[in-house]
């Protein structure tokens, strides 16, 4: 008999399958769409009786750059992480393979989708916040960079998400974990209104580690215009980018398979 | 030869989940009845071959995974959006486009469920959903892992006899996995019966019958009155509720027959009761004696079609 050679390959109805399975998650659309367009404007209004007229634009620049990083944060570190657990639960990226996905198709699907609704998220924050704040107009080049801060924090977050949901294959441990994780690092890098500096010395310690902590706290130098010392934030990329590395080897190894 | 298999073994922890020391092979248009109790290695078995599962021994086969087509026991799918938008994905087509989906839609009655979500369907309706995706695969060789079950009768019938048109006269290799005996006497032709990891019987479904019931076999209802009338004939293990009388040759049969019908009993003559055989098989692969004797047997049910035999030749 004639072999029915039924390998696809990443398609556009792969990518947007992947893009309603982001979107078709409540949690992800709230915490990555919602919520930061929210706390901005809650912050922000909070903000106005505090800080002098002439410092409010820079003030709220300040809180604009911080909350942005919610975003990849909701959707990549907390929304991934809890959709591809409850599929690895269910089985469902087998499902794929035995449909003739190869598990790189769905992989490059996932990471485009992925990409993209970001990019939405991060434009209808930008458009929401651009009309409604009184923001620092930018340098075109602190824009370009703190755009490519966000996808690399996707990046890092979306091999965090992956690496912990293979360790666990369940739901209920890889949200808890990401959970915690996600709240844990808006306290430390200062996105739930406590400031770096105001947080014990060991706390401290560890927001130095997270790059979302010198995004949140000094980006707003490069988008001023002022001179800025990219060594320790690019040293926290690193730490992040390892830590995910090393949850990726070990769901790798962990999910290792040997066969007779 | 699309696949064979040679000394597969299984390990779960300390429990041994297959032990398989017989060679076997599936051929291009094989229609296979897999066949056996709760635990017996039946979706082990599959796994092994999807490479889903560690094991020992050698599976050749030239198919890939996606070249082999799938109804697991249980299927999960996304539940962020319609299945609808799942179908087109996974089969990479369009329902508008592609009349042989669409026929299968109509068919299996599930344009009403295209836009309902995963978890919204019922357990028939999750069940056609992923037939009408494997039967569009049409995959070499498929595996249908109790397809039926949950189902209601009819609809269990009427899935059957789709599935027996659908590949009628078609290449494609099939083995199914089932607990009701009637729908592989429907659809095999090859059975393999497996018990606690280990084949019982692999072969030819006429072969086997006949090796394990004989010519044919007459059963009727299980009382003192027939158990009687019927001492002088050899007596096959069968369900409790039923007296199973082995037929060696027609004259035999027509022996059997006449005394039945001389005493107005009620009876059903078969020559591929895969239930009687699957019994009898079990029986002989574990020391009793099947054909020739006379079983007294003391059912314990167990649930559906798992019934325990102790048996005892006289």
């Amino acid at each position: 008999m004639k072999k029915n050679i039924n390998i696809k390959q990443c398609n556009a109805k792969l990518i947007k399958y992947e893009m309603l399975n982001i979107l078709g998650n409540p949690f992800a659309d709230f915490f990555g769409v919602v919520f930061p367009i929210m706390m901005l404007f809650i912050i922000t209004e909070a903000m106005k009786s505090e800080i002098p007229a002439g410092g409010y634009a820079e003030a709220c620049t300040a809180v604009f750059i911080s909350l942005s990083m919610i975003i990849p944060m909701a959707i990549l570190l907390l929304g991934y992480a809890a959709t591809y657990a409850q599929e690895l639960e269910k089985e469902i990226p087998l499902r794929m393979i035995l449909f003739g996905y190869p598990e790189s198709a769905a992989m490059l699907a996932k990471v485009i989708a992925q990409a993209i609704v970001v990019t939405a998220a991060l434009l209808v924050y930008g458009v929401i916040g651009g009309i409604g704040l009184e923001l620092s107009t930018p340098t075109v080049g602190a824009v370009i960079g703190l755009m490519l801060c966000q996808y690399l924090l996707g990046v890092i977050f979306f091999g965090i998400a992956h690496g912990v949901s293979s360790l666990f294959r369940k739901f209920g441990p890889t949200y808890a974990v990401m959970m915690t994780l996600y709240f844990g690092m808006m306290i430390l890098c200062g996105m739930m209104g406590i400031k770096a500096e105001d947080l014990p010395k060991f706390l401290q310690v560890i927001s130095n580690l997270l790059p979302m902590s010198h995004i949140g706290n000094d980006y707003i130098d490069v988008w001023m215009g002022r001179s800025y010392n990219f060594v320790p934030m690019l040293q926290a990329f690193l730490f992040l980018g390892a830590v995910a590395g090393i949850v990726m080897v070990m769901a790798g190894y962990k999910n290792r398979r040997t066969r007779g | 030869m699309l696949l064979a298999i040679n000394h597969l073994q299984v390990q779960y922890g300390k429990q041994t989940a297959l032990d398989i020391e017989e060679n076997i092979t599936i051929e291009s248009g094989d229609r296979i009845g897999i066949i056996g109790s709760n635990g017996a290695g039946k979706t082990t078995l599959v796994k092994s071959i999807l490479g889903l599962t560690n094991y020992k021994g050698s599976i050749q086969t030239e198919l890939k995974k996606e070249e082999i087509g799938v109804h697991m026991q249980y299927n999960n799918y996304a539940n962020t959006m319609p299945v609808k938008n799942i179908m087109e994905t996974l089969l990479n087509t369009s329902i508008k486009k592609n009349g042989k989906l669409q026929e299968l839609i109509y068919f299996f009655e599930f344009e009403p469920c295209l836009k309902k979500r995963y978890s919204s369907l019922s357990g028939g309706q999750k069940q056609r959903f992923t037939i009408i995706m494997v039967m569009m695969q049409n995959a070499p060789l498929t595996f249908y892992d109790e397809v039926t079950s949950g189902l209601d009768f009819e609809t269990r019938q009427k899935l059957m006899e789709k599935l027996l048109e659908w590949y009628q006269g078609k290449e494609n290799a099939l083995c199914i996995v089932s607990h009701y005996y009637d729908e592989l006497e429907l659809l095999a032709d090859k059975v393999l019966i497996l018990d606690q990891g280990k084949v019982i019987a692999f072969g030819n479904k006429e072969i086997l019958f006949e090796k394990y019931c004989g010519h044919a076999v007459i059963t009727i209802d299980n009382s003192e009155k027939n158990d009687m009338l019927t001492k002088q004939f050899s007596h096959l293990l069968s369900p409790g509720h039923l007296i199973a009388l082995s037929c060696r040759d027609v004259a035999e049969e027509e022996k059997i027959i006449r005394v039945l019908l001389e005493q107005d009993v009620n009876f059903k003559r078969s020559n591929h009761d895969i239930e009687i055989m699957y019994i009898n098989a079990k029986a002989l692969y574990y020391g009793g004696e099947c054909v020739d004797s006379h079983f007294v047997q003391d059912t314990v049910k167990e649930g559906r079609n798992e019934e325990k035999y102790k048996y005892k030749a006289v």
